[in-house]
C-alpha cells in the first residue's frame, strides 16, 4: 500500500492526492465481504459434511472417483477456461439443462402425484387446448369483431375448464345459502369439458395421458422454436415426432431404468427436448462444439467410477441425504426419517402464496405507481399508505403468525394447521416486500417512455400494459421470487397457526393438514437422539437450501430472458 | 401402434385391411386403457374447492378398518410427545390413510389454544387437567375424557462437574426453585460452593412445570421466574451441560437418552436417597414419580379413526414400547380400566 508519509511527503502531498483513505476503505470493505462469505461457507460446509458424510466412505472409493471423475472434469474445465471459452459456456449449459429439467420433472411429479391426478391434468390440458382452438378459430373467421372476441376469450376457457358457473363457485354459493337458511341456490349449471372428460368410463393408460397432456405441449413449443429457427415446418414436425416417440418409448425403457413408464415420460419430456434444441443450435452455429464433450466425460466418469468401485469392492459413503430421505415420511428412527410430506407441503404453500399474493402485490404496486393521486389530500393519504407498507415489511414474522391465527382461524374459521392457513399467513408476511420491489421496478421505467407513449396517442391502460409492464416485469419477477425464497424458510408464522411438529401424510389438498420444511427442521432440532440433531437435521437443511437455490436460479433465468427480450 | 400402417397394402382388399387394422387397433388400445376411478379423481378437488372448510376433520371415517381414513390431531405436553408420536407412526403403518399429526405445545398450551377451542382431538398432559381448563372446554362444548397412560420419573439434573452434590431433598429443591428462594448454592447447604444457580426448566405452559410447582415447591409458593424457560427439553440438557452451576428438570426419557451429558440427582423423600429410573418410579420409591395422561374429546371419540387410534394407543401403552422411550408403561389393570372407559364413552 502506498503511504506518502514523513517530512518529504508533506511537499509531495501538496501535489499528489493522498490515497491512504481510499485504500483503507477498500481494504475494510473487502475484509467485511470476505468475513461474511467465509462464515457462511464454513457453516454450509459443516452442514453438507453432516448431510453427505463423505468420510464414511472407503478411502479407495474417493480415490476411484477422484481419478475417473474429478481429474478429467477439472482438466476439461481448465482447458475451456484457458483456451476455449465458448466451449466452456456450452459445457456449462449442456450439463445444466438436464439438471434443471430433472428438477422441473421432480416438481411435476410432486404436483401430479399429490395435488392433481394424471387424469385431471389431461382433462384440464385438453379443455384448455380446445378453448384456445376456439379462440383462434373465432379470430380467423371473424377478424373484425373485437368485442365479440373478448367475450369468446373469457367464456371459452371458463366453459371448457370450469363450466358455467364454476363448480367451486356453486359449492361456495350453496354453502353460504345453506348457512343463511336459503336452501340450495344454484341447481343447474353447464358441465365443463374438463368434467366431461373425467367422467368418461374408459380412458387411455396413464402414460399415454401424460404423453398427450405433457409431452405434446412441451415438445410442441420446442418444435415451434426449431421450425422458426430453421425456417422449416418439416423439421419442427420431425422434432415433435421424435420427442413423442422418445417419451412413448417409456413403456419399454421406463421399467428398465427403474423410473416406470410415467416417470420416464415426465423425465424425458423435461430433459431431452430442451437439450436437443440447445445441441442443435450449437452444432448449427459451429461454436464451442468442443464443449459437448463435457457431459459425455461427466456421465462416463460416473459410470466408470461405479463399475470400478463395484469391481474393487469399495464401500460408498452412507449419506443422510439420499433419495430415500426425500421420499420417506418422518419417523422416530433417524435412519428411516424423511422429509417428503414437508417438501410437498412447502411446494403447495408456495403455489398458494404465488396465486394469492402475486396478483394482489403487483396490482397494488401498479396502482400506487401509475394511478394513485400524488398531490392534494388524496396524495397525502397515498403517501401515508406507502410509508406504512414500507414499515410493514419490517414487522417480525411472529406478528404475522398472530395475524394469521386471528384472521384466518378465528374469524374466517379455516381449520388450524392446514396448508392454506400457513400459506396465507406467510403470504401476508411477504406481501409488503412484493409491493415494494414491484414499485421499485415500475419506478425504474424511464418517464420519457411513458411520455412518448402518450405522445403517440396511447391511453393510460395501453401505456401501462404495453410500455411500463414489459420493462418492469424482470424486476417484478426477481423481487417476487426473492420474497418467495424468504417465505419458504419462515417458521414462526407456521408455529402460530398450528402446523404440527410431526405429520406423516403429505397433504392432498389445500385444506388438508400440512407440514412444511422449516417446521420439520425445527422438530428435528429438538429431538433428543443425537442422530436427529446432527444427521437428519443437516439433510433437511441441505434440502431446504437446495430448493431455495433452485428458486433463485429460476429468478435469474427469468430475469435474463425478459431483459434480453425487452 | 398400427395407425401408421401405410399404403403398401394395396394388393390386399380394402375390407380385409379394415378388418385387420381394426382388430389389431382394438387389441392395442385395450392394452393402453384404464378404468376411471371416481374416488381417486375427485379426492383432491373436493377438499380444495370446498369453500366452507369448517370441518375437514369430520370427513372420511368409515367402518372398514382397512379403508379407515380421516385425521387425528394431537397437541399438548412435550413429555408425552415421544409416546404419542411413536404410536402415531405405528398406527399409520397399519392404517396409512389416517393422518395422525402430533405437536408439542406444552400441556397447558395445548388445552388452552387447541384442545378446548375444539381444534384438536387429543391432548397429552403431564399433569391432571385443571378446573379452569375444564370450564374453558365445556364452554366450547368439548368434554375431556382422561386416560392415564404411563408414568414418569421427573429428573433433576446438574452439571457433570458438580461433584459436591449427589442427593437432595424435596424441601431443598423447593428452596432452590421457589420465588424468592436461594440465590447461591451455599445458601442451601454450607458445604456447597459460593456460586449462583443457573436454572433451566420448562415454561409455564408445560405440565411438568405445573406438576413440579404443585408437588415439590408447594401449592402456596410460586415457581421462580429467574430460570431459562423452554418447551424444548433438549435445550435444558444443553444449558445444564454448559454451565458448571447449572440445574434443571425434565422428563426421565430425556435423561435416559443423554445419560452421559448431565448428572441426575437422587432424591431423598424420607426413605433414603433414590435415583430416578423406571423401576424406582414403578415401585413408588422415587418421590418425583408422576402420572402422564392423554385427554380425548368426547365428541372426537365418536369418529371412527379417533376411536381406533385411541384403542391402539391404550392397548400399546402397556407394552415395552413405552419403556423403550423412557417411561413406565401402564399396568395391565390400568389398561383394562382405560379400555372399558373408552368403550363406554364412545358408546360401543
Amino acid at each position: 500500500m502506498a503511504a506518502p508519509e514523513g517530512d518529504a511527503g508533506i511537499a509531495a502531498g501538496t501535489r499528489d492526492v493522498s490515497r491512504v483513505k481510499g485504500r483503507a476503505f477498500e481494504a475494510v470493505c473487502l475484509a467485511a465481504t470476505s468475513a461474511g462469505l467465509v462464515a457462511v461457507l464454513i457453516l454450509l460446509l459443516f452442514v453438507a459434511a453432516d448431510a453427505f458424510r463423505p468420510f464414511s466412505a472407503d478411502p479407495g472409493w474417493g480415490l476411484v472417483y477422484f481419478l475417473t471423475l474429478v481429474v478429467p472434469v477439472l482438466g476439461l474445465a481448465g482447458y475451456y477456461y484457458l483456451s476455449d471459452e465458448p466451449a466452456g459456456e456450452v459445457a456449462y449449459a449442456t450439463a445444466g439443462i438436464p439438471v434443471v429439467g430433472l428438477l422441473a420433472a421432480g416438481a411435476m411429479v410432486v404436483l401430479v402425484v399429490e395435488l392433481i391426478t394424471i387424469i385431471e391434468l389431461f382433462a384440464t390440458v385438453l379443455a384448455a387446448g380446445l378453448a384456445l382452438a376456439a379462440i383462434a378459430l373465432h379470430a380467423r373467421l371473424r377478424r373484425k369483431a373485437a368485442l365479440e372476441r373478448l367475450g369468446v376469450m373469457i367464456l371459452a376457457p371458463t366453459v371448457a375448464i370450469f363450466g358455467v358457473p364454476p363448480a367451486e363457485v356453486v359449492t361456495l354459493l350453496n354453502w353460504a345459502a345453506g348457512e343463511l337458511g336459503a336452501g340450495t341456490l344454484v341447481t343447474t349449471r353447464v358441465t365443463s369439458l374438463r368434467e366431461l372428460v373425467m367422467m368418461a368410463p374408459v380412458l387411455p393408460a396413464d402414460w399415454i395421458l401424460l404423453v398427450l397432456s405433457l409431452t405434446l405441449p412441451v415438445a410442441g413449443g420446442f418444435g415451434l422454436l426449431v421450425a422458426r429457427r430453421r425456417d422449416s415446418r418439416r423439421d419442427g414436425l420431425a422434432f415433435l415426432g421424435g420427442a413423442v416417440a422418445v417419451a412413448a418409448a417409456g413403456l419399454v425403457a421406463g421399467p428398465l431404468t427403474g423410473l416406470g413408464a410415467e416417470g420416464w415420460v415426465i423425465a424425458s419430456t423435461f430433459t431431452l427436448p430442451p437439450l436437443a434444441v440447445y445441441v442443435e443450435g450449437v452444432l448449427r452455429r459451429r461454436e464451442g462444439v468442443a464443449g459437448l464433450v463435457f457431459p459425455v466425460v461427466l456421465v462416463g466418469g460416473v459410470l466408470l467410477g461405479a463399475v470400478l468401485v463395484r469391481q474393487l469392492g469399495f464401500a460408498a459413503p452412507d449419506p443422510w441425504l439420499d433419495p430415500a430421505f426425500i421420499l420417506d415420511v418422518p419417523s422416530r428412527t433417524p435412519e428411516d426419517a424423511g422429509i417428503y410430506p414437508a417438501l410437498v407441503g412447502s411446494v403447495m404453500m408456495m403455489v398458494v402464496i404465488v396465486v394469492a399474493i402475486f396478483p394482489v402485490g403487483v396490482g397494488a404496486a401498479i396502482y400506487l405507481e401509475e394511478y394513485a393521486p400524488s398531490s392534494g389530500l388524496a396524495g397525502k393519504v397515498v403517501t401515508l399508505i406507502e410509508i406504512n407498507i414500507g414499515n410493514l415489511a419490517g414487522v417480525p414474522s411472529v406478528v404475522y403468525g398472530l395475524l394469521g391465527l386471528a384472521l384466518f382461524i378465528r374469524v374466517v374459521n379455516f381449520p388450524t394447521g392446514t396448508v392454506i392457513v400457513g400459506a396465507l399467513a406467510v403470504g401476508l408476511l411477504i406481501l409488503p416486500i412484493v409491493i415494494i420491489s414491484a414499485q421499485e421496478a415500475i419506478r425504474a421505467v424511464p418517464d420519457s417512455h411513458r411520455q412518448a407513449s402518450y405522445g403517440m396517442g396511447a391511453t393510460r391502460w395501453q401505456t401501462v400494459r404495453r410500455v411500463v409492464l414489459p420493462q418492469a416485469l424482470p424486476g417484478i419477477l426477481t423481487g417476487t421470487i426473492l420474497a418467495l425464497g424468504r417465505a419458504i424458510g419462515e417458521t414462526a408464522p407456521l408455529l402460530m397457526v398450528g402446523l404440527a411438529a410431526s405429520v406423516r401424510l403429505a397433504p392432498n389438498g389445500f385444506f388438508d393438514l400440512g407440514a412444511a420444511m422449516p417446521r420439520q427442521i425445527l422438530t428435528w432440532s429438538s429431538e433428543f437422539e443425537a442422530a436427529f440433531r446432527h444427521g437428519v437435521l443437516a439433510a433437511g437443511v441441505v434440502t431446504l437450501v437446495a430448493v431455495l437455490i433452485i428458486m433463485n436460479a429460476t429468478a435469474i433465468v427469468i430475469r435474463n430472458k425478459y431483459q434480453r427480450e425487452a | 401402434m398400427p395407425q401408421d400402417t401405410g399404403r403398401q397394402f394395396d394388393t390386399v382388399s380394402r375390407r380385409n385391411f379394415l378388418l385387420g387394422t381394426g382388430a389389431a387397433g382394438a387389441v392395442a388400445l385395450a392394452g393402453c386403457t384404464q378404468e376411471v376411478d371416481d374416488g381417486n379423481g375427485d379426492g383432491g378437488d373436493d377438499s380444495g374447492g370446498g369453500g366452507g372448510g369448517d370441518d375437514s376433520g369430520g370427513g372420511g371415517g368409515s367402518t372398514d378398518s382397512d379403508q379407515l381414513s380421516g385425521q387425528v390431531i394431537i397437541k399438548g405436553s412435550s413429555t408425552v410427545f415421544p409416546v404419542s408420536d411413536t404410536f402415531a407412526e405405528l398406527f399409520m403403518e397399519e392404517h396409512p390413510q389416517v393422518n395422525v399429526t402430533v405437536d408439542s405445545t406444552g400441556s397447558g398450551g395445548g388445552f388452552q389454544n387447541h384442545f378446548c377451542p375444539g381444534e384438536s382431538d387429543i391432548n397429552g398432559a403431564s399433569r391432571p387437567i385443571k378446573e379452569s381448563e375444564v370450564e374453558q372446554c365445556s364452554s366450547n362444548g368439548v368434554e375431556p375424557v382422561e386416560f392415564e397412560v404411563a408414568s414418569d420419573a421427573l429428573t433433576m439434573a446438574v452439571n457433570n462437574d458438580a461433584d459436591w452434590v449427589d442427593c437432595v431433598t424435596p424441601a431443598e429443591l423447593s428452596q432452590i426453585w421457589r420465588d424468592g428462594g436461594a440465590d447461591m448454592w451455599s445458601d442451601v447447604r454450607d458445604d456447597w460452593p459460593d456460586q449462583e444457580f443457573r436454572l433451566f426448566g420448562p415454561s409455564s405452559a408445560s405440565g411438568t412445570y405445573d406438576w413440579f410447582s404443585e408437588n415439590i415447591i408447594g401449592p402456596d409458593l410460586r415457581h421462580t421466574a429467574d430460570h431459562q424457560p423452554t418447551e424444548e427439553d433438549e435445550t435444558i440438557v444443553r444449558g445444564i451441560r454448559d454451565n458448571a452451576a447449572g440445574m434443571g428438570y425434565f422428563g426421565y426419557a430425556y435423561y435416559a437418552s443423554n445419560p452421559e451429558q448431565v448428572k441426575a440427582l437422587e432424591i431423598d423423600g424420607g426413605q433414603g436417597c433414590t435415583p430416578p429410573g423406571l423401576d424406582t418410579a414403578k415401585d413408588g420409591s422415587y418421590p418425583m414419580a408422576r402420572p402422564l395422561f392423554i385427554y380425548a374429546s368426547e365428541s372426537s371419540l365418536q369418529r371412527e379413526e379417533v376411536y381406533e387410534f385411541m384403542r391402539f394407543y391404550l392397548e400399546n401403552a402397556e407394552t415395552d414400547t413405552v419403556s423403550e422411550i423412557g417411561y413406565v408403561p401402564s399396568s395391565a389393570e390400568q389398561r383394562d380400566q382405560n379400555l372399558a372407559k373408552l368403550e363406554e364413552v364412545a358408546g360401543r
